[in-house]
């Protein structure tokens, strides 16, 4: 009985499903990087493609048969390490691993005597007692609500926190993926969203957007975005923990803990790091009880999902398992929460990215003490021993490559939510196109090399002017048209239609029997009535016009007839330049939303 | 800067440069051996920068793991994750320190002055304001005799 495997239906789904058979996890694949660094900072060899790709978090677990005993053994441990597990939980095995936690099924009895799945994120314990507070108030804050995973409980012994959270059983990404509907595909998008609108408004930016960490039961048309481990917050940020996080530690890799020749007089002040070490739990318990504060009147407000698989927020006056006293310590102080009663300010992406980035800049500039000396190597195929000698620039890079934005992998300092809608971009790009992972590099460059392969170079190249980065590029690559490009991919041309032009497939591959009837039978050439149906379809896209044409369309998936709307959001959420970038909030208002079912 | 001491390089083609555009911070960049290219005939649903690897029949090798795309088949599904192997190294945010063996750096003596410290307040005090709604099992009677948990 104790034997995991047999019992639970779901798997977590990976960031990286094609990895095999095993993934480094993030931190030695920043390891890696930084060595190769370090050893040779003048060449950096070309990064063969065939390395895995780092994923992260609870998602990067190796996907193997076997090895049940050693995952028993895990479960053990986990039981010996918070001894408090056992008197409420049975585990039934490991759902997840990642670099900086891992996930366990557990199944615990309510109180009416109701079964219920929980999952267990046991963080690694070596996390910062200020990031693993800083992730509890981002779950109890801004999740809860909006398909953003919240938390039921949360068990510490010494340095192991484990965190209680519903369970969401969930599909795999990449085995759904071929047999999604076109309306299915436009509903994950929205409610995505949604998560990601809810997070920004509190003023958090997630980092590590994938699939993985956006979870989808099919079924239920249930959501959870999850995992903020590695969340920062924006500069109002509603998290106060956040804002005691410097965003250089944020990253958790070697590269702000890089010799103090590269660190020099980098952005990280001593201040910052003593901030954490010193201060914080101070600051954060000042915090904290306004937070408290918000929980409770959170608590209330929110509207009670029968459905109690959705996540409940603590209301107090229930028994504790950790502290025997305090469960209801604060209560006496309910009164208006502070936070909750600063109206919201609006995270406008668009005029806070330019500014906040100038400022960044300049600041920098004013701070710094080494003298630059100057070399004509600047947007030039060169490099010599003075830019060289010059420090590393630090930024947050946290996250998984492919779904890094522009601005992310070119180290600029000051990135705001903006860097999430790029990911949903690539989720959006990989729906579309029917390919996952889409983008598929090892290291920063390669996946902005990439990036440019479907933007463009020169697109590229001006954007990053924007956030303060100078892009050289030996070839210039033309931007690809996102539709045909997603067509192509999806695979709606491929062998069926000879004006596809140089589409070729490899004699002896088979083609993939799951592509069958929504692809085949839309084979192209229809082309162009297709494209007239478009224009129908857009002009009057009232819902049960729609609903009417989906039905009659020839493939029941509706993948021939995906409306130039979705392009058009895609083109927006995949915008090279952050400042412009759509925000979750005016991609929910977006046309391609448009008679979305809530 | 002396102009005979200055050695530069230069990059070789295809290349991608990234540099802050005040030239205060050292230029990154790389090189490879050929740009990427998106390449449609990767199966779905591979990426399509997937490189192929060449493969003993011949056959395009896009590894891809095909799962089991439906419901039914996902009890067969093998649920569990292996363990990582045992040495990992990282760097330990408590005691600002890399570490080449996670085990071993969360067993030193440091590591677990810090693990007992009440640098860990900022968590208790929030867990201290959550509620459980689960029963505590009964000692060796997990499934059946249960009571209200009071720990």
């Amino acid at each position: 009985m104790r034997d995991p495997a047999g019992e639970i239906g779901w798997v977590v789904t990976v960031g990286q499903p094609t990895l095999e058979p095993l993934s480094p996890g993030v931190t030695r694949v920043l390891e890696d990087e930084k060595d190769k660094e370090e050893k040779s900072p003048l060449v950096m060899e070309a990064i063969h493609l065939d390395e895995k790709p780092p994923s992260n978090a609870e998602n990067s677990f190796k996907k193997h048969e076997s090895n049940k005993k050693g995952a028993l053994t895990d479960i053990e441990k986990l039981y010996q390490a918070v001894p408090q597990l056992a008197n409420v939980f049975r585990i039934k095995g490991k759902i997840g691993e990642g670099t900086f936690s891992s996930v366990y099924l557990a199944i615990g009895h309510l109180r009416g005597g109701r079964e219920e799945k929980v999952a267990l994120k046991h963080l690694i314990p070596t996390s910062h007692p200020v990031r693993i507070a800083a992730e509890l108030q981002c779950l109890i804050i801004a999740g809860g609500q909006d398909n953003v995973m919240g938390v039921k409980y949360c068990f510490r012994k010494n340095d192991h926190v484990v965190i209680v959270m519903p369970y969401l059983e969930h599909e795999s990404f990449s085995d759904i993926l071929d047999s999604l509907s076109f309306e299915e595909v436009r509903n994950y998008m929205f409610n995505l969203l949604r998560a990601l609108k809810r997070i920004h408004h509190f003023g958090i930016v997630h980092r590590d957007v994938k699939p993985s960490n956006f979870l989808y039961n099919r079924q239920l048309q249930q959501y959870a975005l999850v995992d903020f481990g590695l969340a920062q917050g924006t500069p109002e940020t509603k998290v106060e923990l956040l804002k005691i996080i410097p965003s250089e530690t944020q990253q958790r890799s070697s590269a702000y803990h890089k010799s103090p020749l590269t660190m020099g007089s980098q952005v990280t002040s001593p201040t910052s790091r003593q901030l954490v070490h010193q201060s914080a739990t101070k600051t954060a318990n000042k915090r904290l009880s306004s937070i408290s504060q918000t929980q409770i009147k959170q608590g209330h407000k929110r509207k009670e999902d029968p459905d109690c698989h959705c996540v409940q927020r603590s209301v107090f006056g229930e028994k504790n398992f950790n502290v025997r006293s305090s469960a209801f310590q604060g209560r006496s102080t309910v009164k208006q929460p502070r936070i909750m009663d600063i109206p919201v300010r609006k995270l406008s992406v668009k005029k806070k990215a330019t500014s906040v980035v100038n400022n960044g800049l300049g600041k920098k500039a004013a701070s710094s003490t080494q003298a630059h000396l100057t070399c004509d190597c600047y947007a030039k195929d060169s490099v010599c021993t003075i830019c060289l000698s010059r420090r590393q620039q630090v930024a947050p890079r946290a996250g998984t490559p492919g779904f890094r934005a522009p601005e992310v992998l070119t180290k600029c300092p000051n990135q705001t939510t903006a860097i999430d809608m790029w990911s949903a971009g690539i989720i959006f790009l990989s729906l579309l196109s029917g390919r996952y992972p889409f983008y598929k590099a090892s290291d920063d460059l390669t996946a902005l090399a990439q990036i440019m392969t479907i933007r463009g170079s020169r697109e590229t190249i001006q954007a990053a002017k924007t956030f303060g980065k100078s892009i050289l590029c030996s070839k210039e690559i033309p931007a690809q048209d996102l539709k045909k490009l997603c067509e192509r991919l999806r695979g709606k041309t491929t062998n069926f239609d000879n004006s596809a032009g140089d589409v070729q497939m490899h004699p002896s591959q088979e083609f993939p029997l799951t592509v069958g009837i929504g692809n085949v039978s839309d084979s192209a050439f229809h082309a162009s009535k297709k494209h007239i149906q478009y224009q129908k379809q857009s002009t009057h896209e009232d819902g049960g016009k729609e609903k009417k044409t989906l039905q009659k369309s020839s493939d029941p998936k509706g993948w021939d007839r995906v409306p130039n709307s979705a392009y058009d959001l895609l083109d927006k959420l995949l915008d090279l330049s952050p400042a412009t970038r759509m925000t979750a909030k005016e991609a929910l208002l977006h046309p391609f939303f448009r008679n979305v079912k809530q | 800067g002396s102009a005979d001491q200055k050695v530069k390089s230069k990059l070789k083609n295809p290349f991608l440069k990234v540099e802050d555009r005040r030239c205060r911070y050292r230029p990154f960049y790389l090189q490879l051996s050929s740009f990427p290219v998106v390449n449609y005939s990767n199966p779905r649903p591979c990426s399509p920068f997937d490189v192929e690897k060449k493969n003993a029949h011949g056959q395009k090798h896009i590894h891809n793991k095909q799962r089991n795309p439906t419901n039914s088949d996902r009890e067969k599904r093998p649920n569990q994750v292996p363990p990582k192997h045992k040495r990992r190294k990282g760097y330990c945010e408590c005691c600002m320190k890399k570490y080449e063996d996670l085990h071993a750096h969360i067993e030193s003596e440091q590591h677990q002055k810090f693990a007992k410290s009440s640098q860990y307040q900022v968590v208790d005090d929030i867990i201290s304001k959550f509620s459980c709604d689960f029963l505590e099992l009964r000692e060796n009677t997990p499934n059946v005799k249960r009571r209200k948990c009071n720990v």
